[in-house]
């Protein structure tokens, strides 16, 4: 740029200046209005939507779905779908380092690149296309980030969409523009208006029919506790699931009975002194995980064992036997395992029966494990499955189930004197409230939701 | 004419601080007529102010180790009075700071207002942007939960996949083959003292600029 530009500019700013505003206050007002704005809404949200919170990190839980922070998100779903080019989408780092250094490179070296002293949009047509198909790219790139770029065999109609929306579209936007602007000087502002605005409208529309046609993902995000009282609860039901078979609902268990392979296993009763004061926390969440082969323990850790725990699993179980049995720790308020049940009240599956079947059944009522092939962890397979279905018939007070949790064992009518269902829970007793619970359950027809199970309940006449 | 106690002390400061010089030299400057659109750098220079006040409050009680970080938040969280109000604020912070940022750049783009004299402006904002982008990438490591972890891994894998150097990146960025202590150990001093620093001295030579050329005119027909 020559002096006499340079002058030129900075008249016609000194000249701006005469008719414009003080910094202060008129800019500092609008400047202080807006800050206060951001921190308004920053408070609500940080006060109605949270911080969206996530387990504990598990590096042995190689199977988790990494996500970047939003505004990464873009740059993650254009190298998913880079990758898709043939041949040249093998090459990672043309798509990892070049393309977004050769981005920054050009937002760097702007001022150096375009030298012009043109500053009016109508002068400034190429560079302005560019950078707005680039905020479009990165606005539907980011829109299509959780849908899945393939879904392996045959011909997946969004994967395409996602392509010509993500890659083809913006591609071949720049390269014309590109070439209207430096190669055919002479093409006039209108047709490159009219081919920016038609580019960003082709790459709207095919993310609009990729989020239309891709199926929904569910999302499977473990969920987190985060108060002590949820931790403890959280240990409990794990704990319930996958310890009580060998070590006993309150951990006191000294020979391990009726478990395969671990038949008789003299073990330490881990609710005593000899555990809870000589192990600390991150030991006893070591032991859990990487187990003590010697001692007859399992490994318990997702590395070791497929259907194993995660880190913050571990540390939930921990928290739970400190908690309960560590005499050092005061143990809080828990709520009960369901809502107590008035007079009338009918139960619900979801309410009361499943967190019932979580603590006492499913530790062996679960696939892979030796129990008549009755499994307990749905509704369905509740009412329906097993060697001796169905073990409960609605409205039936003899159904097996309830008789075995009374203590009443079935007999084998093949082999007298055998029994071909024992009482259950195997090595203790339920509550009495836990049986009525069932009792009151099955006698009403087993509803499922809350709702069914206030329909069907009475109101004792006084 | 008597002067009142205020007024002698104000006299007093102001012959050694020299405030009369700083009110017509900062604040009683003239501009060209604004509009909302240019309280984007102002709202950035907040945030930034803002991140680093509900930073430091993070920091009395936030544990830079693989074993207490995640624990350490859950206490800021559960424990901490009004600490999920300033995790809260720091958290929805950072993306607001992304969002404003860039914005921001968009709107000198598109005025033009990157032109002389303001090069060197420009060149220093888009150092900004780096380093903000680099704030986010390093606070999200912090709170050690499954996301954060598998993000960064990814992350840092994408950042090894440059020719010949990438293996010397990645272990720089990790402190090791995987992911570890130093990885977080690493993050927390960058997300907290170097690149805060580097920010702030940004900053300091981005304001100065502004100050020096004065808030950029919209353009008209003319320019």
């Amino acid at each position: 740029m020559n002096e006499e530009s340079k002058k030129k500019i900075n008249e016609k700013y000194e000249r701006t200046l005469l008719k414009g505003e003080r910094f202060w206050p008129d800019s500092i007002f609008k400047d202080v209005i807006m800050s206060f704005g951001i921190f308004l809404l920053l408070i609500l949200l940080a006060t109605f939507l949270g911080v969206h919170d996530s387990p504990k990190a598990d590096p042995s839980d190689t199977s988790y779905v990494p996500r970047p922070e939003w505004y990464f998100l873009f740059l993650f779903k254009f190298l998913a779908l880079y990758g898709q080019i043939p041949v040249l989408g093998k090459i990672e780092f043309i798509a990892t380092i070049i393309i977004p250094g050769i981005a920054m490179g050009l937002l760097v070296l702007l001022p150096f690149l375009d030298k012009t002293p043109y500053r009016y949009y109508t002068k400034r047509i190429f560079p302005i296309s560019i950078m707005s198909l680039l905020v479009v790219s990165m606005v539907t790139l980011t829109l299509m980030a959780d849908i899945p770029t393939t879904a392996g065999e045959g011909i997946y109609i969004p994967g395409i969409t996602q392509v010509i929306a993500g890659l083809i579209v913006p591609s071949a936007a720049f390269i014309i523009l590109t070439l209207m602007n430096f190669v055919f000087k002479t093409t006039s502002t209108k047709v490159m208006i009219w081919t920016t605005v038609v580019s960003a409208v082709l790459m709207i529309t095919f993310t609009g029919a990729t989020l239309a046609l891709a199926p929904v993902t569910e999302k499977t995000e473990a969920a987190v506790a985060s108060t002590l009282e949820e931790r403890i609860v959280a240990g409990q039901d794990l704990y319930s699931v996958h310890c009580v078979e060998c070590h006993g609902e309150d951990g006191k268990v000294t020979t391990i009975e009726g478990v395969e392979g671990l038949e008789g296993k003299a073990v330490m009763a881990i609710n005593g002194k000899d555990v809870l004061y000589t192990l600390n926390d991150a030991t006893m969440a070591e032991v859990i995980a990487y187990g003590r082969p010697d001692a007859g323990m399992n490994p318990f850790g997702k590395a070791y064992n497929p259907e194993g725990l995660a880190k913050g699993e571990i540390d939930y179980i921990v928290t739970f036997m400190r908690y309960m049995w560590d005499d050092r720790f005061e143990r809080p308020v828990i709520k009960p395992l369901f809502p107590a049940l008035a007079a009338g009240e009918v139960p619900s599956y979801d309410v009361h029966i499943a967190p019932i079947v979580k603590r006492y059944c499913v530790s062996c009522h679960r696939p892979g494990k030796d129990s008549n092939a009755y499994l307990m962890d749905t509704y369905e397979n509740i009412t329906t499955s097993g060697d001796n279905a169905p073990s409960i018939k609605a409205g039936d007070a003899n159904s097996p189930l309830l008789q075995v949790i009374q203590g009443t064992p079935i007999p084998d009518p093949d082999n007298p004197g055998q029994n071909l269902v024992g009482v259950m829970p195997p090595k203790s007793t339920l509550k009495a409230d836990v049986i009525d619970a069932w009792m009151r359950w099955v006698m009403a027809g087993m509803p499922r939701t809350a709702e069914e199970a206030a329909a069907l309940s009475t109101t004792p006449t006084p | 004419m008597q002067s009142t106690l205020w007024q002698k002390i104000y006299a007093w400061l102001d012959e050694r601080l020299g405030l009369d010089n700083m009110y017509t030299g900062l604040l009683d400057r003239p501009e060209p007529l604004g509009n909302w659109w240019n309280t984007l750098g102002s709202a950035s220079l907040f945030l930034f102010l803002l991140q680093g006040a509900t930073g430091i409050f993070l920091t009395v009680y936030y544990t830079p180790s693989p074993d207490h970080a995640y624990d350490s938040i859950q206490y800021i969280m559960n424990d901490v009075a009004f600490g999920w109000l300033v995790r809260g604020i720091h958290h929805w912070g950072a993306s607001f700071m992304v969002m404003v940022v860039f914005i921001h750049m968009l709107r000198v783009f598109i005025t033009g207002s990157y032109k002389y004299p303001r090069e060197l402006t420009w060149l220093i904002g888009v150092g900004l942007l780096l380093m903000t982008l680099g704030m986010g990438f390093t606070g999200y490591l912090l709170p050690w939960h499954q996301m954060a972890y598998w993000a960064t891994t990814v992350a840092t894998q994408i950042a090894g996949s440059v020719p010949f150097l990438g293996e010397f990146i990645l272990k720089a960025l990790r402190g090791g083959p995987d992911l570890s202590a130093l990885t977080l150990q690493r993050f927390f001093a960058a997300h907290i003292w170097m690149l805060p620093a580097a920010l702030a001295a940004l900053i300091g030579a981005h304001l100065y600029l502004i100050i020096k050329h004065g808030e950029s005119a919209y353009p008209d027909k003319e320019d």
